[in-house]
């Protein structure tokens, strides 16, 4: 474990940006997001969970995979340098995670045969993520629920927790450690640090609500699939994509041409959602998805059952974003107890 | 509240209405939601405070369009804009208005959340209370009261018609509306920049949309069957959520709601990026106001402006 006094962090991070691509919490316009750091000064480290979710680094918005002039394919460049993400919390090191399970490698299960994504791949694989501790929780935070903390670091390369004087950083990861070790020039963490670690990540825990019971979720979700449940949960969504695009663990995906067909022109692949009507629609114009309740159930049905049969987690990480954001207050803690309370 | 929960309790029991939409407490501070009451029994969840912030009008809409259609009586409890709604969804044809009964509320302004966290510095809100006139929010070591004027939305700083402009029932007193000789002070700011200027503005808020389509989704004036962003075949416009496309989409949802949008800013306040989405619909309503003498919703006798031609009316915009 290292120690990073407050007044040196910018150096700290400077290093990092000699070869490295760094992302950071920011503020950009009315909102924050992790956005490539220019200028470590510029870093708010007291910005918590950002408005926009860390998933755009890795799986943007929008993002070219190739260009083509007539017969021509011609490969993007990017910039190379590996990424390094620092600030990040708990839930969103996690949400990481589950979109490597699908995208890229951390999913080896016998049997499976699924894609890698290089363009995922490319971007995560060489990545150091710099997770920094929750000391103050807030009330739409809920990653307890699904056994985590404030203070976890799963996901996490390098856990880094604030202590107000200085930022301690411990390796958890491999790589992190590897990382951690090849650095000279920092102090080791003091006795007193520890302490003070220990101290914050019990007021953390401490201010975090009560942890609902989530086992069986996945069969008891399936079971419900047809029952009127859903037409309760359901009626008050307005069918929006706010809580989809805010999402740190939602990956879903259009790949759209831009440009003049066959002739010249770009072929993105950009974020898409269930909750959008053209997400199922079929080219003969049967949507099997048609009303609204029913693209909402496949929200919950997708986080909370089907991600669990394929790769035995849920969809969420508790980040709480979609609570925060969704203009109905349909709140996804309800969603998960009302479920929970009914009858099959 | 009393008088609310009692007034749909009775609607229900003698059998006036099946189902009343109104709010109850949401699940943050300073949050309320929508709520479907069927029973007398569950009215005494509903709430009428600054938390009220969503339009219910729009629950007559899109999929939930059968709601209007079908032999339900639906009670809706409404603020002064989101009457108009009903009433342009009325003189639409997607309401019958003898199946609606209109619940009128005093509306003293909607909450801009915003605002409200900006008065305390950003700093986590863990209680939050509303008398009326203050507001009152807590938290983890502060607590500070401040007027509700100076944190509802900007769309409710400038309303004049805060009581329903058509209702059955009204809990109170309802208001006569203001005069809105004076309502668009933004928007004659922004008409005094030049062309390159508004652009630039618009740009500017623009940028940041990531094309969740919340705005439009909780508007209850668009309704389309299948709105034009969600055509492939053929396919109006990019995906991306790349500044071009992004306005297209703006500006087209803009002059789609001409003449139909009721100012209630339930698009603002549903945004999750926080995009000043009034700027432009005020300034499109401005300009109906100002040509055609007419604004939205304010009278069932009265054709949404861009249904209704007029020999006389102003028509300087065709003739150059
Ligand atoms: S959900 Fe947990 S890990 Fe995420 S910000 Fe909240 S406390 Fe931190
Ligand atoms: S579903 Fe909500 S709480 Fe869960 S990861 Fe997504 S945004 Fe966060
Ligand atoms: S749950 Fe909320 S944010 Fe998500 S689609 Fe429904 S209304 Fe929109
Ligand atoms: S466009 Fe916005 S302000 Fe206008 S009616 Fe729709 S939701 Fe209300
Ligand atoms: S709600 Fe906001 S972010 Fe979403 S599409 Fe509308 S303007 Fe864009």
């Amino acid at each position: 474990m290292i120690r990073i006094e407050k007044e040196r962090i910018d150096e700290f991070i400077r290093t990092l940006m000699e070869t490295r691509a760094v992302y950071a919490p920011a503020l950009d316009g009315k909102n924050t997001m992790f956005a490539p750091v220019e200028d470590p000064a510029g870093i708010d480290h007291n910005i918590f969970n950002t408005d926009k979710s860390p998933k755009e680094i890795f799986f943007p918005h929008s993002e070219v995979l190739f260009e083509y002039e007539g017969e021509e394919i011609k490969k993007v460049e990017r910039d190379v340098r590996p990424i390094v993400v620092w600030g990040l919390r708990g839930c969103d090191a996690r949400s990481l995670r589950l979109l490597d399970k699908v995208f890229g490698s951390a999913w080896q299960k016998p049997g499976n045969d699924m894609f890698e994504d290089p363009y995922w791949k490319e971007k995560y694989d060489d990545a150091i993520i710099f997770g920094t501790a929750c000391n103050e929780p807030r009330s739409t935070c809920f990653c307890n629920w699904f056994g985590s903390g404030p203070h976890d670091d799963a996901g996490m390369d390098v856990k880094v927790v604030d202590t107000e004087e200085a930022f301690i950083l411990d390796p958890v990861s491999e790589k992190g450690k590897k990382f951690i070790g090849s650095l000279k020039g920092w102090a080791e963490a003091t006795k007193k640090d520890l302490a003070t670690i220990k101290a914050v990540r019990e007021k953390a825990e401490g201010l975090m609500g009560e942890a609902f019971g989530m086992e069986g979720i996945a069969e008891k979700m399936a079971d419900l699939f047809f029952k009127p449940v859903w037409d309760d949960i359901g009626a008050k969504c307005v069918n929006c994509g706010a809580c989809a695009f805010i999402c740190s663990t939602c990956h879903c995906f259009d790949v759209q041409d831009e440009g003049k067909k066959g002739k010249k022109g770009k072929r993105i692949r950009i974020w898409d959602t269930c909750m959008f009507p053209l997400f199922t629609k079929e080219a003969s114009g049967h949507n099997p998805r048609d009303m609204s309740k029913d693209r909402l159930r496949q929200r919950f049905m997708h986080k909370f059952s089907y991600f669990i049969s394929n790769y035995d987690e849920h969809l969420c990480t508790g980040c709480g974003r979609c609570v925060s954001v969704c203009p109905v207050n349909l709140d996804i803690r309800d969603v998960v107890r009302a479920v929970m309370t009914s009858e099959a | 509240m009393k008088e609310l929960r009692e007034t749909v309790k009775s609607l229900l029991t003698e059998g006036k209405v099946d189902l009343v939409i109104g709010w109850e407490k949401g699940t943050m501070p300073g949050a309320s939601t929508p709520v479907f009451i069927d029973t007398a029994e569950k009215a005494d969840s509903l709430i009428f405070d600054s938390t009220c912030r969503n339009n219910l009008s729009v629950y007559f809409t899109k999929d939930r369009r059968e709601l209007a259609k079908d032999d339900k009586k639906i009670g809706v409890v409404v603020k002064g804009c989101d009457s108009r709604s009903l009433v342009l969804n009325i003189t639409e044809k997607q309401i019958d208005r003898e199946k609606v009964t209109i619940i009128g509320v005093p509306c003293n302004g909607v909450l801009d959340m915003k605002k409200v966290t900006g008065k305390v510095d950003g700093k986590e809100i863990l209680e939050f209370t509303d008398d009326g006139e203050r507001v009152t929010v807590k938290g983890r070591e502060f607590e500070q009261t401040f007027p509700l004027d100076e944190v509802i939305s900007d769309s409710c700083v400038t309303c004049v018609r805060r009581d329903a402009v058509e209702h059955d029932l009204f809990i109170g007193e309802a208001r006569e509306p203001g005069s809105d000789e004076n309502a668009y002070v933004e928007v004659e700011e922004f008409e005094k920049l030049d062309s390159g200027e508004r652009w630039a503005r618009m740009e500017q808020e623009y940028s940041a949309c990531i094309r969740c389509y919340a705005c439009r989704n909780v508007c209850p004036s668009c309704y389309c069957n299948v709105c034009f962003v969600d055509q492939n075949d053929p396919q109006w416009i990019g995906k991306s959520p790349e500044i071009t496309d992004t306005m297209i989409f703006h500006i087209i949802r803009n002059l789609h709601v001409a003449g139909r949008c009721v100012e209630c800013g339930a698009c603002e306040r549903a945004c999750p990026m926080d995009i000043k989405l009034l700027l432009l619909n005020r300034k499109v309503a401005k300009e109906v106001r100002d040509r055609f003498g007419s604004v939205t919703g304010t009278g069932l006798e009265n054709k949404p402006a861009m249904a209704d031609f007029k020999e006389d009316e102003n028509q300087d915009f065709i003739m150059g």
